[in-house]
C-alpha cells in the first residue's frame, strides 16, 4: 500500500483507540445534547428567536468537537511524538516526515467530521433537529472554524518543548474556550463583563458564526466573526511553519 | 571500496563540541564499532553519519551518497535503529511492521522477518507492551526491512540483561555473515571486542585509539598478566630462564609476571613443572579494551558514567 494512505490508516486507527480522543469527539457532546434536550426539549423558544434550543445547541457542540480535535488530540499528538522520537525515526526513513503531520491533521479533521455527525444524527432522530440554513454557508463556516482551530493546535504542537508543556498550553486555550465560547453553555446566559471577555476567544466568533448560518442568517452578517476567524488561521498557520521543530 | 567514509567530522552544539574532528571508515561487509563512555560523542557521530544531524565541517559519504544531500536514496539502502526510541501508543507490531515495509521499494516481507527473530508470537501484541529485548528485537527487524546493505545500531544492548544481549550479539553476527555492513555504538568494552572487527574509541568527541581490537591493545604496548600463588622465592629464576618476561612482582606468596608476549604463559608453566615448585590459582589475563581505555585516558569508563 501506498506509504501516504498506509500511514493515515494506521493513525486513524490509534485515534480510536485512543479514549479520550474518542470519549470527547464523540460521546461527550452527543452525552450534552442527550442531556440537555431531555431537559428543555427542543420546542421553539420565543427568546431564542423562535428556534429551539437543540436547533442552537447543535451548532454551538460541532464546534466543541472541532475545538477537542484540533486543539487537543491534535497538538497532545503531535508533542508526544515528537519528545518520544517518533518523528525521528520517521525522518531515519526514505519518507518525508511531514506526512506523519498531514496523517495527524487528516485524521483529527475525518474525527471531526464524525463527531459532527453523530450530534446530526443524534439530534435528528431523536429531537427533530432542523437545520434552517443552507448547505454551502455552513459548509464554509464549518471549513473556517477547522482550519482556524487546528492552526492554533499546530502552533501549540510547535512551540511545545514536551509533552507536559503541550497539555498545559492545550488545557489553557481549550478550556476557557470550551466554557466561555458558547461551546457548551450559550453565550447569551452569561454576565456582560463574561461575554465581553468572550469576544477575544477565537471559538467565540466560531460559534457565533455557525449559530448564525445555521438558522439562516446570511454570511455577510457576520463579517467580523469571519474576519477574526482567517487572521487567526493567517497567524497561527505562519507561526507553526515557522516554530515547527521535529525533535 | 569503503562503505562508509568520514573526514574530519565536526559538530557542536552551543558552546559543546560534541564531536571535535573525528575520521575513520568502515570496509565492506565488516562490523564496526564506535566505543565510548556516555557523553562521548558517538550517538552524535552515527546520527550524522544516518543523515539525521547537520554537520558544521568535515565530510561524510555512505555508500558513495552524501547523506545531507540524497537522504531519500541512501535510505531505500540503509537500515537504522536509533537510540532511545519509543513507537505510537497502542500500535500493534504488524501494524508498524506494515507501516515501514511502505516506505521501500523493495521490502523483505515482515512476516520472514518476525520468524528469524522469534516476534511471531508477538504479532498482534501492542508494541508498548513488548518486554526490553522484545523491543530491540522488533528495531533490528525495523531496520532491516529495507533490506539493508548497511545497518547502524546505536546502543542496541544498553538495558539488556545479558541473556537479551547474548541474543542480540548472535543476531549482528548473522547480518555479517549475510553480507551487510553494521555500524554499530556500544559502551561495552567486552561486546566490541566479541563482535566487532575493528573499531574506534571515541572519548570527548575525538577519535583516541582506531583499527583492529588486537592492534588497538597492541599500540598501547599493554602486557600481558600471569598470576600463580607460590611459596619459594622463584622471581630471578623467572627472569632469568624467560627472556620474554618483562617484570616480576611478587606480594607474599602471590606472583604476577608481565610480558608482552602472550605466549609466555606456556613457559612460565613449564618451568614450575620442571623445577617441580609447588603453584595454584595459575592464571593469565591479556590486555582488554578497558585497559586500553584506562591507558590512554587514566580514567575507567564506568567512572565517566558516574
Amino acid at each position: 500500500m501506498n506509504a501516504w494512505v498506509m500511514i493515515s490508516v494506521v493513525e486513524f486507527k490509534l485515534l480510536f483507540r485512543n479514549f479520550y480522543s474518542v470519549f470527547f469527539a464523540f460521546a461527550f457532546p452527543v452525552g450534552m445534547l442527550l442531556l440537555f434536550g431531555s431537559i428543555y426539549g427542543n420546542e421553539p423558544v420565543e427568546s431564542f428567536g423562535g428556534f429551539g434550543t437543540i436547533d442552537l445547541t447543535a451548532p454551538a457542540y460541532m464546534c466543541m468537537v472541532i475545538a477537542v480535535t484540533g486543539l487537543m488530540s491534535l497538538p497532545l499528538t503531535v508533542a508526544q511524538y515528537r519528545e518520544r522520537k517518533i518523528l525521528k525515526r520517521f525522518m531515519a526513513s526514505p519518507i518525508n516526515p511531514s506526512r506523519i503531520l498531514t496523517a495527524q491533521v487528516i485524521v483529527n479533521l475525518i474525527m471531526t467530521v464524525m463527531g459532527m455527525a453523530a450530534l446530526l444524527i443524534v439530534g435528528a432522530l431523536v429531537f427533530r433537529l432542523q437545520v434552517y440554513g443552507s448547505f454551502w454557508p455552513i459548509l464554509f463556516s464549518l471549513f473556517l472554524i477547522t482550519i482556524s482551530m487546528f492552526s492554533i493546535g499546530l502552533v501549540i504542537a510547535g512551540v511545545s518543548s514536551n509533552g507536559r508543556m503541550a497539555t498545559v498550553l492545550s488545557y489553557l486555550i481549550y478550556f476557557p474556550m470550551l466554557f466561555l465560547s458558547g461551546a457548551t453553555i450559550p453565550i447569551e446566559i452569561m454576565p456582560d463583563h463574561v461575554s465581553h471577555f468572550a469576544k477575544v476567544l477565537p471559538l467565540t466568533h466560531g460559534v457565533e458564526l455557525l449559530k448564525r448560518v445555521w438558522t439562516g442568517g446570511a454570511l455577510a452578517d457576520s463579517f467580523q466573526n469571519i474576519l477574526v476567524l482567517s487572521g487567526v488561521f493567517l497567524v497561527c498557520a505562519l507561526l507553526s511553519v515557522k516554530a515547527f521543530r521535529w525533535e | 571500496m569503503h562503505v562508509v567514509n568520514v573526514q574530519g567530522l565536526r559538530k557542536t552544539y552551543g558552546t559543546v563540541k560534541a564531536v571535535d574532528g573525528v575520521s575513520f571508515s568502515v570496509d565492506s561487509q565488516e562490523v564496526f564499532g564506535l566505543l565510548g563512555p556516555n557523553g562521548a560523542g558517538k550517538t552524535t557521530t552515527i546520527e550524522c553519519i544516518a543523515g539525521l544531524r547537520t554537520i558544521d565541517e568535515g565530510s561524510i559519504t555512505v555508500l558513495g551518497i552524501d547523506p545531507s544531500r540524497q537522504r531519500k536514496a541512501l535510505y531505500q539502502r540503509i537500515g537504522v535503529q536509533l537510540q532511545e526510541t519509543s513507537f505510537q501508543d497502542k500500535i500493534r507490531v504488524y501494524e508498524l511492521c506494515g507501516l515501514f515495509s511502505s516506505f521501500y521499494r523493495d521490502p523483505i516481507p515482515y512476516e520472514s522477518l518476525l520468524a528469524r527473530f522469534s516476534m511471531m508470537e508477538k504479532n498482534n501484541a501492542y508494541v508498548q507492551n513488548l518486554s526490553g529485548g522484545q523491543k530491540q528485537r522488533l528495531s533490528i527487524i525495523l531496520a532491516l526491512i529495507s533490506n539493508p546493505e548497511v545497518i547502524f545500531l546505536d546502543e542496541l544492548t544498553t538495558g539488556l540483561d545479558p541473556q537479551s544481549r547474548r541474543a542480540m550479539w548472535a543476531y549482528i553476527q548473522q547480518l555479517k555473515q549475510e553480507g551487510r555492513t553494521v555500524l554499530l555504538t556500544t559502551h561495552y568494552m567486552e561486546e566490541a571486542e566479541y563482535l566487532c572487527d575493528r573499531i574506534g574509541i571515541i572519548d570527548r568527541g575525538t577519535m583516541i585509539a582506531y583499527g583492529t581490537v588486537e592492534e588497538v591493545i597492541q599500540s598501547c604496548g599493554l602486557q600481558t598478566k600471569i598470576t600463580f600463588e607460590a611459596s619459594e622465592d622463584i622471581a630471578d629464576v623467572l627472569i632469568d630462564r624467560i627472556p620474554e618476561i618483562a617484570e616480576v612482582q611478587r606480594a607474599e606468596n602471590r606472583y604476577s609476571v608481565m610480558s608482552h608476549n602472550d605466549g609466555v604463559l606456556g613457559k612460565v608453566a613449564y618451568l614450575l613443572e620442571d623445577r617441580k615448585i609447588r603453584y595454584q590459582k595459575l592464571d593469565v589475563r591479556r590486555p582488554n579494551l578497558d585497559d586500553v581505555f584506562l591507558q590512554l585516558t587514566g580514567r575507567t569508563i564506568e567512572e565517566h558514567d558516574k
